[in-house]
């Protein structure tokens, strides 16, 4: 079922200040999906809608068949990682994974409590108090506190973005792990186009509240629609056709040597494996990347290029 | 920048010796085994401190004093306590207003206060002085209590709230389990402020005493006024070790200054 | 979640309705009386006949006086106290910081009591000018305006040194040194450097000072008397010994308007700059 998480028609205000208007969207069930879009594009706003923690101005949230609009956040089964982690200070990690089900009433919860802890790898950090660990810990005692309770939705907001680069590897792994173990409906939001692409199943591309474009990371990344989209997924070059269109390449799309245009090289990056030129043209800047290992340009070289159609996008207005 | 550090100590002596000396002085004048307030002290005796004790209006007004410092700054704290969190978490239509009038016992003399309240409550409403005196430290002690708590919350993330709801608490019950835990050393900060400044408050009780209702500080004034013994200084003597040593155990214990 | 206003009205409701009808109402109701002819109509009469008394005057005047007299002293002896405190190390700069504002924890009647000591005829003052043989029978320090500005002095100086020395702690570091070495005099480096830099923690103090002083009852009342009335133990006398509630709220408006102004300009001066001084 493709609709066990549906938003219809959804406005969401700050006041008199419309954040969201208008948003509907459908989440089949056990997926994983980003919510992604620069600061301010209303992807927290709307992640918070579907947690219960702010008020809809219009419309209606549904999870798993239940209309959940007007429960409070406690009622909707659904799970949430803050980017802060919003641990209890004053409690232990073992205090803070059997929160929830100390609220729920259950009876017997230690053998599920320690399981949550272990499943995470801190079992020996059970009794420290939660301000004493790193972050990636208290990410990891949030992650367990979230996912005992055995939520229908389980929301991340930014979940890698507070990480080292070899600490998000391995929470990459954790959330896919976690998705295929327990088969739990992930939405996750972030601004980080590497992130969204890394571990969504589908991306819903987000800008001032409205969404721009969803669909499977790879079309996204390889076939986006619109001017915004294909800037948000690195393709650099976005220039007018002449049929009126525009076109996008990604600087490596970009042919240096020979072509039917020409330019001036402005600038130079030095990437490792390429490197990035800036070249100065009549239709514009254009930035085309090159492999490390052909001959460098020089500043204020000429240098003749192509832009190849095979590798073009063409874009809708908007 | 290095003046010599002989000059400094010199003039930070020299501060402190007018600050604290009195007290010092204070202290041995009250040792005296003397009859008369003196020093040097005739004789060293700790008969005065003793005396104290059996002083029964000294007595009775301590009690008074006792109460309204403990019940009013509890009273300050259950109505202060709910506005503190408005305050920091809610975005409350006319939050200046409020916040001005919440903070006016501050603002306005308490000399005033209490002759106000003398004059347009005790009076034509047959009010008890106790009682008006218990509202008088109450609304006292309110800003500070409002003040500490308000800025212990802020120090609070809001998002653990949040966590708590979605986690199956309910509003209230979130307040209780994770908020107060949090705030607990602010609103006892708070407390111990109000204690100490209900406790010393003078101007406020001024127009309200009557027959057998008197704080320990207007007492001690009244005493002044008729006996020039020692067993004042004795007192102040007492009160001062109290109020110091409540404060010391505050800071050795809570890190009182960072909430005050 | 927290957007829901009625709940946040309801929460500061109890402490804002306390408030205001315990303060207020009775405080407003005070202050209007001197503005009520007898015929109940709006009237000034009450603070013409209130200003046309030579003993008010006197005492309208002396508050001023003293209080910035008190001011003017503690500024000089918090500067320089001030500055040498914030030039100790930290751990000594802690304690010597704790000393000086114990003194505010302590009940001020036991702050004032200690002067009658001091300052009194046979008191401690007198004794040491007696052995200089300086004065054969004892100076009257006690019950004068000298022994009140000494009191008050000792009850707000912490005051001052606290404002000053967190301006000077928030001075940017190496000012001083970097002045010298340009050649300026330690005159210079007070009045072009610390002086400007610090004049937000001076204001502040200067009027928690000032105002205090003003509206003080206990320093005078123990160590002026009835001798050295000032504008709240007037008050105080006018009201237990004349009944005369008309001048009580002449000069209870005085005081409130003395108290809301520093009000003013402390939060003025609290608000983040953002201005070039």
């Amino acid at each position: 079922m493709s609709d066990y998480v549906k938003l219809d028609d959804v406005t969401l205000a700050y006041g008199d200040v419309v954040a969201v208007p208008n948003l509907s969207f459908e989440i089949g069930k056990g997926e994983l999906i980003a919510l992604l879009g620069p600061s301010g594009c209303g992807k927290t706003t709307t992640m918070r809608a579907i947690a219960g923690l702010m008020g809809l101005a219009s419309g209606s949230i549904h999870i798993d068949g239940r209309d959940v609009t007007n429960l409070p956040p406690s009622k909707r089964e659904v799970g949430l990682v803050f980017q802060s982690y919003a641990l209890f200070p004053h409690l232990s990690v073992y205090e803070n994974v059997a929160f929830g089900l100390k609220m729920r009433g259950e009876k017997n919860i230690k053998p599920k409590v320690e399981a949550a802890i272990e499943s995470v790898g801190l079992s020996q950090f059970a009794n420290r108090l939660t301000p004493d660990l790193s972050g990636g810990q208290q990410q990891r005692v949030s992650l367990a506190r979230s996912l005992v309770v055995e939520p229908k939705v389980l929301l991340l907001d930014e979940p890698l973005s507070n990480l080292d680069a070899r600490l998000r590897l391995e929470m990459q792994m954790v959330l896919k792990d976690i998705q295929k173990r327990t088969g739990v409906t992930m939405i996750f939001v972030t601004h980080d186009q590497s992130e969204a692409l890394a571990l969504a199943d589908r991306i819903v591309l987000m800008k001032d509240g409205k969404i721009v474009q969803s669909g499977l990371a790879e079309d996204m990344y390889n076939a986006p629609e619109t001017r915004f989209a294909a800037d948000f997924f690195g393709f650099e070059n976005i220039l007018p056709g002449e049929d009126g269109r525009e076109r996008a390449w990604r600087p490596n799309a970009i042919r240096l040597g020979e072509g039917p245009y020409e330019g001036r090289i402005r600038g130079m990056s030095f990437g490792g494996d390429y490197r990035t030129y800036v070249i100065e043209t009549d239709r514009g800047q254009i930035k085309g990347a090159v492999a490390a290992d052909l001959p460098a340009y020089a500043e204020g070289e000429t240098v003749r290029f192509d832009l190849p159609m095979a590798q073009a996008v063409a874009l809708q207005a908007g | 920048m290095k003046t010599s550090s002989f000059a400094n100590w010199t003039i930070i002596g020299l501060t402190l010796t007018f600050l604290i000396g009195p007290f010092i002085v204070i202290i041995l004048a009250a040792m005296t085994d003397g009859n008369n307030l003196a020093f040097p002290p005739e004789g060293l005796s700790l008969r005065w401190f003793v005396k104290v004790f059996t002083i029964e209006s000294f007595r009775d007004s301590f009690v008074i004093s006792m109460v309204l410092a403990i019940f009013g700054t509890l009273a300050a704290l259950v109505i202060g306590v709910p506005a503190a969190y408005a305050i920091s978490r809610y975005k409350v239509p006319g939050a200046g207003a409020v916040q001005l009038i919440v903070s006016s016992p501050l603002i306005v003399p308490g000399i005033i206060v209490g002759l106000a309240l003398l004059r347009y409550l005790v009076i034509p409403t047959g009010f008890t002085i106790f009682a008006t005196l218990f509202l008088a430290h109450t609304a006292l002690i309110l800003p500070y209590a409002v003040r500490v708590v308000t800025s212990s919350l802020q120090n609070l993330r809001t998002d653990v709230e949040e966590a708590a709801l979605i986690l199956g608490c309910s509003r209230l019950g979130s307040f209780f389990r994770v908020v107060f835990p949090n705030i607990r050393g602010g609103i006892l900060a708070a407390f111990i402020l109000g204690f100490v400044t209900s406790f010393n408050q003078v101007p406020v009780s001024l127009f309200l005493s009557g027959p057998g209702v008197r704080t320990l500080p207007i007492d001690m004034l009244a005493y002044m006024e008729t006996t020039y013994d020692p067993s004042v200084a004795a007192l102040a003597c007492l009160l001062a070790f109290m109020s110091v040593g409540i404060v010391f155990l505050a800071e050795r214990f809570l890190g009182f200054s960072k909430y005050v | 979640m927290f957007e829901n206003r009625t709940t946040g009205l309801l929460l500061v409701l109890p402490a804002a309705l306390f408030a205001a009808v315990l303060f207020l109402v009775p405080v407003g109701i005070l202050l209007s009386e001197a503005f009520r002819s007898d015929g109940g109509s709006f009237s000034i009469q009450a603070y013409i006949d209130f200003f046309s008394s030579s003993r008010n005057n006197t005492v309208f005047w002396r508050s001023l006086k003293l209080g910035l007299y008190v001011m003017l002293t503690s500024a000089v002896i918090g500067y320089a106290t001030a500055f040498c405190i914030v030039q100790l190390k930290p751990k000594s700069r802690g304690r010597i910081f704790a000393l000086i504002i114990l003194p505010l924890m302590i009940s001020p009647v036991a702050r004032t009591y200690a002067w009658l000591v001091i300052l009194g005829r046979t008191g401690l003052v007198n004794q040491v000018l007696i052995g200089l043989g300086l004065t054969e029978d004892g100076l009257r320090i006690l019950f004068t305006e000298t022994a009140v500005f000494i009191g008050l002095l000792q009850l707000f100086l912490p005051l001052m040194i606290i404002s000053l020395m967190s301006s000077m702690e928030n001075m940017p570091r190496d000012v001083i040194p970097a002045a010298r070495v340009l050649g300026a005099s330690w005159f210079s480096v007070f009045f072009r450097v610390i002086l400007p830099l610090t004049r937000e923690g001076l204001v502040v103090g200067g009027t928690l000072v000032f105002a205090g002083s003003m509206t003080a009852y206990i320093t005078p009342a123990i160590l002026g008397g009835s001798k050295v009335l000032m504008l709240e133990t007037l008050l105080y006398q006018r009201v237990t010994v004349a009944n005369d509630y008309t001048s009580a709220s002449v000069i209870a408006m005085i005081l409130v308007m003395m108290s809301v102004v520093t009000n003013l300009l402390l939060k003025r001066l609290a608000k983040p700059r953002n201005r070039r001084v």
